[in-house]
């Protein structure tokens, strides 16, 4: 993977938008420690005040989404997308263009796929917010559930996006050959 | 084309994908789309799978802690935890070939009685015991693939979700699962250690590892006897302190399995604060990192549903199963097809959809032959786990790839160092399928 | 009939639970062998299955969505995990201390939802048509302390997941968050004492082996959700397959409460025989109980009712229902 997917043609826009998905990456790194935060002070409020947080474990499930998400674009950026890599430096060293013209294939078919999930997820979000959907039982503990389904239409949105950067990357190298080495 | 033939389709395509180096999540969620798309005809019914299981399928509590697994492996790592455990561990061992692949058994085993889930095992000992390795001149292949091999472990020494899902789905008592699962994780962690001797002997190429030679860098000695009680109590303290927290906190009813992530990782915080080895710029990276890990781990976990549901939807599972359970076999035959096909659906599947797909068909059969279920639990998990390990979907191997990130290491690499692993397991299965005391004679 | 339009339908039918779970067991080997039976002896439709239960397709909590989006044609939509898209349908569960009898309350929602539009409409309104319900046998209370009055739980940690904490609320136990798959540990190494669940859910999860003190403080049978098949599909359907799926459907209604019923109490007298310590709570005890909890009977259908759903028209007649059952009701929720 190339990393950072830097090099000649990165300009303004794209310095932006690196800037968005780190300041996402923040926020979701923040919160795993505030995740942590939580469940210890469930843990010690339940066995040494007899009072445990209520919601925690549908916090922690909703959680894991909302980081999920906050942080994917983020990750794909740096190169942390699992993938079996060893076909493609084989080429790379003795067919780069073709090697881009692959990688610019696999990053438009993410940034396809992202759209889609962007798409599918739209209404999902748009009737949480109708219908005030929520986690927990009535009378006890609850929880919206219209911030993680945004968070996910954002990461699904920016993921996408930060897949045609990359495959407009490649594409540069597939069209003339090496210049931006990874 | 049929629902049966679209899967085989996906499953083909799926090899060549992830061979030819697309994003292995990417891979798999365009062949589900595909997959569901042709099985339905309709493409808006494809993406909507896509959207559920994007909202599903990582969205539990169970699944919600992994980070605070990932975070307190980190943890002990960045403090020197790790480290100077693994140079306590080599000094002892290293008069015996491979020493610091048994001690990441071991400690591996210690682990699995604090862990319900093998991602977890593999997370934390990627960044605690492979770097030492590497570091002493064990070879990535063999570094990685014991992580992989006994990370497995997780699963088999109670606590271990698996075995409660197995409970559920058998209507069998979880108490006795767990108890059946102590000896075979046992001898499972025995032959491992016996594995890693045989290999270091034999095929040292393999395994790597400077024993006999000089230790470190710095010029100490090599034998544990020239380390003073204090320093041995100084570096072992630490960890020592944190299992204890752990298992003391768990076995003592305080938290469960699943909250341990979090009062690990508080408890590994204050640790390498306590041992100034924490900056608030190195704790944010750290962070930074768990949140990186789990994400590649996470979209994996996610696509890897999605194409379940897809490979579910094509009616495959059904179709193999349902076929031994028409076929009118006898009991030898029916288990020994059951295991080759859950060895093979473990190649793509996670270990829970393995599950959730072939015990409700298969069960009603080994009812049938008066099987003893426990057993039959046992032979499961082991037979599910194996998958862990196994390409081209091994989750063990992508978590050790994610949190490794090490781009000298590739994944090929991993799949053949766990390889020997996964063939011991296979051994260890075959002893409890023909042995069945070895799982249950401490439970009768 | 008309056997010459006759086609071949593929159906997908799923469920979130496994089918050691009865409202799935019964999906899978009496309606659909049922439906397919009878559309071979009327010479209807043919309909080609795909069974996913166990979460394979649709997770609990994500049937009723995988329904509406055509995803899965037909499956056992669990109404307790969707109470934000399906409010009314969760009466029960704000009406602890009601009926134990199963058929009486799966019979009471399916009254209410012949009878008021809303409850019907919530079935439509997600793209889908609800064939028949089913619902879980009455709570009980398991420990691993004996129990003989309301006084012995405080102090005490109970798992009570989602709606049912509000049962155990200013009792002076703790609720606890869990679920089937975590009672047993957590009462195991004791972040529990003990957890408020069905016979037949406590003999699944097994949680009499670590907590064998059963105190049947019959909370109640508690509607837990209905089969019901996505509306399009549905509309396809000739007249004569639509009348097969809904007569079969009438059918696993019966089986179902029947077949629940007898499993529960058979189930309560093998975890006897597994060493199990079954009790009765005593009447005045539980008439404490039920006056010593809040209403939040009444906080649910003000806050329905502030939706423009008729959450009090619901309450009432779900309780009057259940009175009329001659249960013994200690506590009228919709009285106050
Ligand atoms: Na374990
Ligand atoms: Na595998």
């Amino acid at each position: 993977m190339t990393r950072g997917a830097g090099g000649g043609w990165r300009r303004r826009p794209i310095i932006a938008f690196e800037r968005l998905m780190g300041v996402m990456n923040a926020v979701g790194t923040a919160w795993i420690f505030v995740l942590m935060v939580l469940i210890n002070a469930d843990v010690i409020g339940r066995e040494a005040f007899a009072a445990p947080v209520r919601g925690v474990s549908e916090i922690v499930s909703l959680s894991i989404v909302g980081i999920v998400f906050m942080q994917l674009a983020h990750t794909l950026w740096v190169g942390r997308f699992t993938r079996s890599d060893a076909f493609l430096t084989r080429i790379q060293a003795r067919w780069p263009r073709f090697a881009g013209g692959l990688e610019t294939v696999y990053c438009l078919t993410g940034a396809i796929l992202f759209a889609i999930l962007f798409w599918a997820s739209l209404p999902f979000f748009t009737r949480a917010v109708d219908i005030g959907e929520y986690v927990g039982a009535l009378g006890d503990f609850t929880a919206p559930t219209w911030p993680v389904r945004l968070i996910i239409l954002l990461g699904a949105a920016v993921t996408s996006v930060a897949f045609l950067i990359l495959a407009a990357g490649h594409l540069k190298i597939a069209l003339r050959g090496r210049e931006t080495a990874g | 084309m049929s629902g049966l033939e679209i899967g085989l389709c996906s499953l083909a395509a799926m090899l060549i994908l992830i061979w030819l180096g697309m994003h292995v999540a990417v891979a798999l969620t365009l062949l589900s789309f595909l997959g569901v798309w042709a099985i339905k005809g309709n493409w808006v019914v494809a993406s909507k799978l896509l959207a559920l299981a994007a909202y599903d399928s990582i969205a539990s509590h169970i699944f919600g802690v992994v980070p605070l697994f990932v975070l307190m492996g980190l943890l002990v790592s960045v403090s020197d935890i790790g480290k100077d455990t693994f140079e306590i561990a080599h000094r002892m061992f290293h008069r015996v070939r491979g020493g610091l692949g048994i001690a990441t058994v071991a400690a591996n085993a210690v682990f699995a009685a604090i862990t319900g889930i093998s991602i977890a095992s593999a997370a934390v000992f990627t960044k605690v015991a492979v770097p030492e390795m590497l570091r002493l001149g064990y070879t990535p292949r063999f570094a990685t693939g014991v992580v992989a091999g006994s990370s497995v472990l997780g699963m088999l020494i109670p606590p271990s979700l698996l075995l409660i899902l197995y409970g559920f789905l058998a209507e069998t008592s979880v108490g006795a699962l767990f108890i059946a699962g102590i000896v075979p994780g046992l001898v499972l962690a025995c032959a491992f250690a016996v594995l890693i001797v045989f290999l270091a002997h034999r095929v040292p190429s393999f395994v790597g590892g400077d024993e006999g030679r000089s230790v470190s860098a710095n010029g100490e000695g090599n034998d544990a006897g020239a380390l003073s009680l204090a320093i041995i109590l100084a570096k072992l303290g630490p960890i020592v302190l944190l299992i204890g927290l752990v298992l003391g906190g768990i076995y003592g009813g305080f938290f469960t399995p699943t909250e341990a992530g979090a009062v690990g990782a508080l408890g590994a915080l204050l640790l390498a604060l306590a041992k100034r080895k924490l900056s608030l710029r190195g704790f944010w990276q750290v962070l930074v990192e768990t949140g990186h890990v789990t994400v590649s781990i996470s979209f994996l976990i996610i696509a890897a549903s999605i194409y379940t549901r897809m490979l579910t939807l094509s009616g495959i599972p059904q179709f193999v199963i349902g076929g031994i359970e028409g076929a009118e076999l006898g009991f030898a035959a029916v288990l020994a097809i059951y295991v080759v096909i859950v060895l093979l659906m473990g190649t793509v599947l996670d270990s829970t959809s393995i599950m959730l797909v072939s015990l409700p068909l298969i069960l009603p059969v080994m009812i049938g032959f008066n099987a003893d279920l426990v057993w039959f639990g046992i032979v499961t998990v082991l037979a599910v786990e194996i998958g862990l390990l196994t390409p081209p979907l091994g989750i063990a191997v992508y978590v050790i790839a994610s949190t490794l990130d090490d781009p000298r290491i590739k994944l090929g690499d991993i799949f053949i160092g766990a390889a020997p692993f996964a063939a011991i397991m296979l051994l260890v299965l075959i002893a409890v399928i023909l042995w069945p005391p070895l799982s249950i004679a401490l439970v009768y | 009939a008309a056997p010459a339009s006759a086609e071949t339908y593929k159906l997908t039918a799923a469920a979130g639970h496994p089918p050691v779970f009865l409202w799935v067991k019964l999906l899978s080997e009496f309606y659909i062998p049922e439906v397919d039976k009878r559309l071979a002896a009327a010479g209807a439709d043919k309909i080609e299955w795909t069974e996913a239960y166990g979460g394979t397709v649709a997770k609990i909590g994500g049937v009723l969505e995988a329904i509406e989006e055509g995803v899965v044609d037909i499956g056992f939509v669990g109404t307790i995990f969707e109470a934000p898209k399906m409010p009314l349908q969760n009466v029960s569960y704000v009406c602890p201390f009601g009926s134990a009898d199963i058929a009486t309350v799966s019979g009471a929602i399916v009254k209410l939802q012949s009878e008021i539009p809303a409850m019907a409409d919530s079935w439509t309104r997600y793209n889908q048509v609800y064939l028949g319900g089913a619902a879980l046998d009455s709570y009980h209370l398991f420990t691993n302390f004996p129990v003989t009055s309301v006084a012995d739980l405080a102090g005490k940690k109970i798992l009570a997941p989602g709606p049912s904490a509000n049962w155990v609320k200013d009792t002076g136990a703790v609720a606890v968050a869990g679920n089937l798959k975590t009672y047993y540990n957590d009462i195991k190494t004791g972040v529990a004492d003990g957890v408020l669940t069905f016979t037949t859910g406590a003999w699944a999860s097994k949680v009499f082996e670590v907590a064998p003190y059963v105190t049947k403080v019959n909370f109640g049978a508690q509607f837990a959700g209905g089969l019901s098949i996505n509306k399009d599909v549905w509309d396809g359907f000739s007249p004569e397959t639509q009348k097969i799926f809904r007569d079969v459907a009438a059918e696993y209604d019966v089986r179902f409460a029947e077949a629940q019923q007898a499993a529960a109490d058979a189930l309560l007298a093998k975890m006897i025989e597994g060493g199990a310590k079954v009790s009765e709570l005593a009447a005045g005890e539980r008439m404490k109980w039920a006056m010593m909890i809040p209403n939040v009977a009444k906080e649910w259908a003000a806050t329905q009712d502030a939706a423009g759903l008729p959450g009090t028209e619901v309450l009432k007649g779900f309780m009057s229902t259940i009175k009329a059952s001659g249960a013994d009701v200690p506590r009228d929720w919709s009285a106050e």
